[in-house]
């Protein structure tokens, strides 16, 4: 049996195991230990704990656990609500202000939180009724706040981009910057397509309910700024390589435990306790997830099956952006059953030597599996965002909530096409401040 | 039976806080680490080692926590739309192939941490820690993960749990 055949009982085999809906990392780990025990006997199962081990091993993985701690701590407080009217405040009188500062508020918490669920759960509690309120339809009130709450996967610091870095031994610094300039382009499609279909139902956009005086103004800034002041100085030293990502990453989480402590008063041991629950089940489970996934790839790569999909897709001599397009459906299915996390930790072994031997760069390859990767996150069957939102308003059928975020997703499809087009908007950015990647 | 599992749980939960205090200690030793590094100039030596684990060990022991609070994610389409007996065969399988899995890795990993302890072996750092306290959380916590796996899988029979759990129930339980 050659390496192509092997891989394609693999993907099978993966995909059995996979649809008994037992967890991933089991799947993977499970899938790997059947096949190196066909391929290569008992004495493989020796190995296992030393590579598992060696997959979580380094320092560069410490920034996951940090950051999800950081946004468990920001998620659980009142943070979200003061955002959110702080850039009320500020936008109402802009036309369109409502639209702007709910997608605005979504990309500066996504920023915050590095998480796409958290971030819908926290803009959508407040924009949502309050778009409603003022008399936007529900589809474009919960659409928009779907399609929001993905960016937080994009706008750096993102976890994503964390796990992409790992797995593919990448910069998570440059990865971070480089996520910045479509994180914008991406909001931004988001704004004009929300305006647009705003104008298309006739509803005004100048609807200012009151007006905010200037210290009413000023008065909302001082419990958002110091969250601002986080993310900018995580950013900061990233683009300055004064850091690495892990040590921002445990400054981020340890000043905003202390600040939503202070700010908040939340100095009471239950919120506490409890942010440090979410923050270890959702580490615990990415970091089983990384450890199998590395026993994945080894047994993809002793048994050849990663080199012989490399060779084999170099032997087809199809057009680059023939590659890049298949490469993109395939995502796309696998970002609809699959959490990013699992989909980029799967598929970057392989993926990876195809994207660079076509010449493709891997940093704008990672924005790009990125964004298909939020297109997944509000597509059925698992759409993780249209449910939270469900969630927030259960009075608004999911058909709904669905129908307000497809066109979103054209926003999305664009946003990649744009991308290919003009690669520079990803490079230019890490290229101007961190020097040409080697 | 019963107090099998309810003894089970006790140990999870108590592994959970474990990871609880160990992702605390995590984040307080990055931070004296750079503390140390860019305000004191001084070098550090064991920090980045403690840091990468006590992570590491948090994986390990917390990861019967999180099997018992259903945050091993799967993609629970099948078992959901199908239902009844054919979710609970689904399920059941998937959780045998799971416990085996565990249990494998938890041999492995008490072999690889043996070796270490018999022959005396050291990280390759200034710190030179035994590798043997690095590597005792993966049989230990794996080996209480197997133990987990066996408390839901006689929860299942019983019809007292589902085994299933995507992102979504994870949300959901979140809040």
């Amino acid at each position: 049996m050659g390496p192509l055949e092997i891989g394609s009982l693999v993907l099978l085999a993966l995909l059995v195991l996979l649809s008994t809906g037992m967890p991933i990392a089991f799947a993977l780990g499970a899938v790997s230990v059947g096949t190196l025990l066909l391929t290569d006997g008992s004495r493989s199962l020796l190995i296992l704990g030393e590579t598992f081990f060696g997959g979580l091993n380094s320092f560069g993985l410490v920034s996951i656990p940090m950051f999800i701690l950081m946004g468990a701590a920001v998620a659980s407080s009142p943070a979200g609500k003061d955002l959110y009217a702080a850039l009320d405040r500020w936008l109402n009188r802009v036309p369109g202000g409502l639209v702007l500062s709910n997608l605005g508020a979504c990309s500066i918490f996504a920023a915050l939180s590095g998480s796409s669920p958290a971030t819908c759960a926290a803009i959508g509690k407040m924009g949502i009724p309050e778009m409603r309120g003022r008399g936007y339809p529900a589809d474009i009130a919960t659409g928009s706040i779907a399609a929001g709450g993905t960016l937080g996967i994009l706008i750096p610091p993102s976890i994503t981009m964390i796990v992409y870095g790992i797995a593919t031994e990448t910069s998570i610094g440059r990865l971070f910057i480089a996520g910045i300039i479509p994180g914008l382009l991406l909001t931004t499609l988001f704004m004009i397509w929300t305006i647009i279909a705003c104008r298309m139902k006739g509803i005004g956009l100048s609807d200012v309910t009151r007006r905010y005086s200037l210290s009413e103004k000023l008065e909302a800034l001082p419990r958002v700024l110091p969250f601002l002041a986080i993310i900018a100085g995580i950013l900061f030293v990233l683009y300055g390589g004064v850091a690495t990502p892990s040590e921002a990453a445990g400054a981020g989480a340890l000043f905003c435990l202390l600040l939503v402590i202070v700010i908040y008063r939340m100095w009471k041991v239950r919120p506490i306790v409890g942010m440090f629950r979410d923050s270890i089940r959702e580490s615990i489970m990415i970091m089983m997830i990384i450890g199998a996934s590395e026993l994945f790839a080894y047994t993809l790569s002793s048994t050849f099956v990663t080199q012989s999909i490399a060779q084999w897709i170099s032997g087809l001599d199809v057009n680059k952006w023939v590659l890049m397009a298949i490469i993109n459906v395939f995502l796309l299915v696998a970002g609809f059953f699959l959490p990013p996390v699992a989909v980029i930790l799967m598929t970057a072994p392989i993926l990876l030597p195809i994207i660079t031997q076509a010449g493709f760069d891997p940093y704008w390859f990672a924005v790009i599996l990125t964004i298909n990767m939020e297109i997944g996150l509000i597509t059925p069957p698992v759409g993780l965002n249209l449910y939270v939102i469900n969630g927030i308003v259960p009075d608004v059928p999911l058909s709904t909530v669905l129908k307000g975020s497809l066109p979103y997703v054209l926003c999305m499809v664009l946003a990649i096409v744009i991308l290919s087009i003009f690669p520079e908007l990803v490079t230019w950015l890490p290229d101007t401040l961190m020097g040409k990647a080697i | 039976m019963g107090m099998f599992i309810r003894a089970v749980d006790r140990i999870s939960e108590v592994l959970g806080i474990v990871a609880m205090v160990l992702l605390a200690s995590a984040v307080l030793v990055v931070c004296q680490m750079i503390l140390m590094r860019y305000v004191f100039n001084a070098s550090t030596i064991w920090q980045t080692e403690f840091v990468i684990y006590a992570l590491i060990a948090a994986t390990f022991l917390g990861s019967s926590y999180v099997l018992l609070h259903r945050g091993h994610v799967g993609v629970d389409l099948l078992p959901t739309m199908l239902g009844g007996k054919a979710k609970l065969a689904l399920e059941l399988t998937g959780g045998l192939i799971s416990l085996a899995f565990c249990a494998v890795l938890a041999y492995s990993g008490w072999i690889y941490f043996h070796e270490a302890w018999a022959n005396s072996w050291t990280t390759d750092t200034v710190w030179a820690l035994p590798l043997w306290i690095p590597l005792l959380p993966l049989p230990l916590g794996i080996g209480a993960l197997c133990l987990q796996y066996i408390a839901e899988l006689i929860k299942l029979i019983q019809g007292r749990a589902s085994l299933s759990a995507s992102e979504l129930t994870v949300i959901r339980e979140g809040e």
